[in-house]
């Protein structure tokens, strides 16, 4: 997976390593802002309040 | 250059049969031709060594010694391979040289370095050794190669005595050839080889990233992605624990700046002139807007945040939040907050280290009000004769008797137990309001980082206070 990424990245080696920065920025910043706050309330660990 | 066997001469250990002097060849085998070049070199040889060797080197000596002595006067080397190689190949081998070979050195038969020595290693040596093959005529081309092969060989012997390489110049590229014959070839092919293998794997390693590798099976594939899926996944729930634990820390933290500064604002934009008592009870109640601020000295002087209206998931990201429809600050019933223990500001995160008498204080646009927690359940029984029971600032705090029997400091119930907030906890009888207690009540999730119970901690009121100008309540400063 990783090496195909990697192989589809295009020019050369700096331009590459770029690009994999910027992909990983975006996945890490996807998960971070979307994701997590998204699935955190369905998790079961931090709920505070008490029922009546 | 045949081998012919000694001539009468004597074994190896035998003892030189003749006496040296004579140059002249006991050497039976020799043919005719050989014996005249030997001579010839030995002509030039002055006699001088007949002496020197003795004993010892008997044959070899005699046989090459003269010439070789001529020759080598100067230097061990040269002078030995001519005469090596004159040996053998003149003499063919004969007896001299194998016998200088055979003959143990302690007989003196050996000396390199010696005066005798030039000539008798040569012809131990080298020579007799070396295949014999060529004809001895090959020579003259090769006798720079020679020179240069036997000066290696000087460069450990001490420096040569005598005079330059003698005359002789025929007999030397004989003995160079063979050598240079046998060890080329291997090193050349030692060296074809090891280059060929590694340009293969160079050129395998270029390869290597224009065309992929074509040995990946469909499984092998499979596998590996398999696996960089599954660190993958690792990786992310990883980060889920950071951003879990650090990152809704900073978002809440904005958000609570904001949620204060907008209560501050308000604050300030709605001052009251003076203490109009019609409007102390009142509040902006909008679900998500903080409208008080609570503290907790003991927790550090910079522990302070907004409540706010509402316990729904966002309001809890801002701070703690007050649960609707229970009593407001100052009031009797329940002033009841929620808040998280771990991550987005986790406010109650120490909850657990509360300790009774410890006082929270809570700040509204009019008013500060102090409450203080309540008496555990273990410290009940025996509150009257604590310590905590004579400190003056704990007067008011004492185990509530009457339907608050089972309200104390701290528990641990299930989520389900929502009566903890309810006016009177644990009550599920009317209890008249005016015979209610203005009590506070913190709920957090317990254990940390697990949703299987909830932390509740019931406080008293100690006192309030109205806000004044510069006025701060000294409770604030309890550590």
């Amino acid at each position: 997976m990783y090496g195909w990424i990697w192989r589809h990245l295009p020019g050369p080696l700096p331009v590459r390593l770029l690009a994999a920065l910027v992909l990983v920025t975006g996945v890490v910043a996807l998960l971070m802002f979307v994701v997590f706050p998204w699935v955190e309330p369905k998790l079961p660990f931090n709920n505070v309040t008490t029922t009546q | 250059m045949s081998h012919d066997p000694p001539p009468p001469r004597g074994g190896p250990s035998g003892p030189p049969p003749r006496p040296r002097p004579g140059p002249r060849r006991p050497t039976p085998p020799l043919a005719p031709e050989e014996i005249t070049e030997i001579t010839e070199p030995v002509r030039d040889v002055p006699p001088r060594r007949p002496r020197a060797a003795d004993h010892g080197p008997a044959h070899a000596v005699d046989e090459a010694g003269p010439r070789s002595r001529g020759a080598a006067g100067y230097d061990p080397v040269p002078a030995v391979d001519e005469v090596g190689r004159r040996l053998r190949g003149a003499v063919g081998h004969d007896p001299a040289v194998d016998e200088a070979v055979h003959r143990p050195r302690g007989a003196a038969g050996y000396d390199p370095v010696g005066e005798v020595g030039p000539r008798s290693r040569g012809a131990a040596d080298g020579f007799d050794r070396r295949p014999v093959a060529e004809p001895r005529g090959v020579v003259a081309g090769r006798a720079a190669d020679a020179t240069q092969y036997t000066n290696a060989f000087s460069g450990s012997l001490p420096p040569p005595p005598g005079p330059p390489p003698g005359p002789s110049p025929r007999p030397r590229p004989r003995p160079v050839d063979p050598p240079t014959e046998v060890i080329e070839p291997v090193h050349e092919e030692y060296e074809d080889e090891y280059d060929d293998y590694y340009d293969d794997e160079d050129d395998y390693e270029e390869d290597d990233t224009p065309p992929p590798p074509p040995k990946d099976s469909a499984a092998r594939k499979t596998v590996r992605t398999a696996g960089e899926l599954l660190i993958t996944a690792g990786l992310v729930i990883l980060l889920f624990v950071v951003y879990e634990v650090y990152v809704t820390d900073l978002i809440s933290a904005g958000k609570q700046d904001d949620a204060t500064s907008a209560l501050d604002n308000r604050w300030n934009a709605n001052t009251v002139e003076g203490a109009d008592p019609q409007r102390q009870a009142k509040y902006d109640l909008i679900a998500g807007q903080a409208f008080a601020k609570m503290y907790i000295p003991v927790f550090g002087p910079d522990y302070k945040f907004s409540v706010v209206e509402g316990t729904t998931d966002k309001d809890l990201e801002i701070g703690p939040g007050h649960y609707v429809d229970t009593a407001l600050p100052g009031d009797p019933g329940n002033f009841a907050v929620a808040g998280h223990r771990v991550g987005k500001g986790a406010p109650f995160n120490d909850l657990d280290l509360l300790e009774s008498c410890d006082a929270i204080v809570v700040e509204t646009q009019t008013h500060w009000f102090v409450y203080r927690m309540l008496p555990k359940a273990s410290e009940v029984a025996g509150w009257a004769d604590g310590a905590k029971a004579k400190d003056p600032r704990c007067a008011k705090v004492a185990p509530l008797g009457g339907s608050y029997e089972k309200t104390v400091g701290q528990e641990i119930v299930l989520p389900t137990q929502g009566e903890v907030i309810n006016a009177v906890p644990h009550f599920t009888g009317t209890a008249p309001e005016a015979q209610q207690v203005a009590l506070m009540t913190l709920t957090t999730c317990h254990p940390r980082f697990s949703d299987k119970q909830r932390l509740i901690v019931h406080a008293v009121l100690d006192q309030g206070y109205p806000k004044a100008p510069g006025f701060l309540p000294e409770q604030l400063k309890e550590q």
